[in-house]
């Protein structure tokens, strides 16, 4: 259990010092700012641009933004936000591999499976503190600006949301363990990702795969009731729990 | 005397080269222990896998007596590790570095402060502050040895701890590596044979992935003392024409030849060449046949 703590230590003190934490906060924070500053300066543009629009035959009239429209950004950048996630942190596994440093700690008896929970759990509270941290300053501005309240299952869409991207970790888990290259972890995961995202298209899959969790606008606009999203739900819950059973053997087993 | 590490039957392939033969090694309790060979021998992928971390295709490895398996890690908490290029979390400070393997060992705090605070000083970086990211090879190469040490060991592996050092920093090692020889068994891998010869009580010499010849290095050097002659010729053509005349003599310099006698008068008939031919000489020497001679000839058998 103390080897398992002092892995832990050491994998966030490596997250402190080489300024990815930093990073991923301030990326983070300012994702979640620009939501409610897009919105509440969206009239403001169009005002601005008004002049040109007219010229070109459009008459802008009285723009009103409320918390939805924050939210729609919110939807809208958080996949950028996830990608900039998965490329700060996709060398946590592998950056070891490469450079040797692991094969000392494991030369000196600390358990294969304590590095996979460590590494694990800092990803896993990172991703959802991260992720969390921005919707809270949405939340914030949102709820000083107009009222959240408009928003139809906003604590769901986003609670899927978050789902997605812990589905998206156990896949960098695991092709960390099976592949040894950044680039293997990326290939890998946005392949996953992408051919969900293929199979999205077609309607008698879509809501299977969990690249549906990601359709947040059509929970806040009620478009879509809650229980059109259990399958993916329960889908993306088995994969990750899958992903994550799936690397302890084949971590064990890896030639280093 | 007991047996610190056995190897025996040990094979291992990768695709289509065999890179370990059949290799059978046993390392006493107690003995700093030469592994020796050339580059691509087999020397690295023998630690590994007494390490654990390469899978053999057959063979088995007892450390300490117990049984190592592929991807387990019990049975190095006996061993201390040192790679030939070790690298450590750069964002660490050496200090920090040495508490980090004291917990994931699982020793105790004030055993690790104290013991961590002994090893700096042992190897000579008790005052540095900066973080490893900063370190020379040599001062890395340093921590290695002390991070090796940290948890008291019974078996100290170091591959080729020597080889990327300048001559200053190898000393270092060679001396420390003297020092802990009283504390530990120590085996290690290396080309470079004046480093065997200055510390080392038992040596194997590996070649193709089979050790050839394994034993106390007094009791090796007796079993193939032969008398070993060096000759300097004043003139560069002469050793040309001397090695010529005689294809087992070896060169050592542009004029400086080294050559066994090999039980056929070989001295006898260089002497005669040496005097039909009026070669001048500088020097003619009976020696003791150094290590390198013992590995060439071993490595021709």
């Amino acid at each position: 259990m103390n080897a398992q703590i002092a892995f832990l230590r050491k994998e966030i003190m490596e997250q402190t010092r080489s300024g990815r934490l930093m990073l991923l906060g301030v990326l983070f924070a300012l994702f979640g700012i620009m939501n409610p500053a897009v919105a509440k300066l969206t009239p403001w543009l169009l005002e601005i641009m008004s002049d040109t629009l007219a010229g070109n035959g459009m008459i802008v009239t009285t723009v009103t933004v409320s918390a939805m429209d924050s939210w729609v950004q919110f939807f809208k950048n958080i996949p950028m936000a996830l990608i900039a996630f998965v490329l700060t942190e996709s060398s946590i596994f592998t950056k070891e591999y490469q450079s040797g440093t692991l094969v000392l700690s494991l030369t000196k008896g600390l358990h294969r499976d304590a590095v996979l929970r460590a590494k694990t759990t800092v990803l896993v509270v990172l991703w959802t503190l991260c992720y969390w941290g921005c919707f809270g300053i949405t939340y914030v501005y949102n709820a000083y600006f107009w009222d959240n309240a408009v928003a139809k299952n906003l604590l769901f869409s986003v609670v899927c949301w978050w789902l997605f991207g812990l589905w998206t970790v156990a896949l960098m888990v695991l092709f960390s363990v099976v592949t040894g290259t950044n680039t293997g972890v990326l290939l890998g995961t946005g392949g996953v990702v992408f051919v969900s995202y293929l199979l999205g298209i077609l309607p008698e899959i879509k809501v299977y795969v969990p690249t549906q969790l990601t359709d947040g606008n059509a929970l806040i606009y009620g478009t879509a009731g809650t229980g059109d999203y259990t399958a993916a739900l329960i889908a993306a819950v088995v994969l990750s729990a899958a992903c994550f059973a799936v690397s302890v053997p084949v971590f064990r087993k890896k030639q280093l | 005397m007991m047996e610190m590490l056995r190897i025996t039957g040990l094979h291992k392939r990768f695709g289509d080269k065999t890179v370990l033969n059949r290799l059978d090694l046993t390392v006493p309790e107690h003995s700093v222990f030469g592994f020796i060979g050339k580059n691509g021998a087999g020397k690295t992928t023998t630690m590994k896998t007494v390490l654990g971390l390469l899978k053999s295709d057959t063979g088995e490895i007892f450390v300490n007596g117990e049984q190592v398996v592929y991807g387990e890690t019990v049975t190095n908490r006996h061993i201390g590790y040192l790679p030939d290029v070790p690298e450590f979390y750069p964002f660490m400070t050496a200090p920090e570095y040495l508490r980090f393997c004291g917990e994931i060992t699982g020793m105790q705090k004030t055993d690790i402060a104290n013991r961590s605070k002994e090893l700096l000083e042992l190897v000579g970086l008790e005052g540095e502050r900066h973080r490893i990211q900063g370190f020379s090879r040599g001062m890395k190469q340093r921590l290695g040895i002390a991070q090796a040490l940290l948890n008291r060991p019974k078996l100290l592996i170091c591959d080729e701890p020597t080889s990327a050092l300048d001559p200053v920093g190898r000393k270092e090692i060679l001396d420390i590596l003297q020092t802990v020889r009283t504390q530990t068994t120590v085996l290690f891998s290396t080309h470079i044979l004046s480093d065997v010869e200055r510390i080392c009580t038992d040596v194997a010499f590996l070649d193709q992935g089979t050790v050839r010849v394994q034993g106390k290095l007094a009791d090796i050097r007796t079993k193939y003392r032969r008398e070993e002659y060096i000759l300097e010729t004043e003139r560069e053509a002469d050793a040309l024409r001397l090695r010529t005349a005689f294809p087992a003599i070896r060169a050592e310099g542009p004029n400086r030849l080294i050559f066994c006698e090999s039980g056929k008068n070989a001295v006898f008939d260089v002497l005669r060449f040496v005097t039909e031919q009026r070669i001048p000489l500088l020097k003619m020497e009976r020696a003791e046949p150094s290590l390198e001679s013992l590995f060439l000839e071993v490595l021709e058998q």
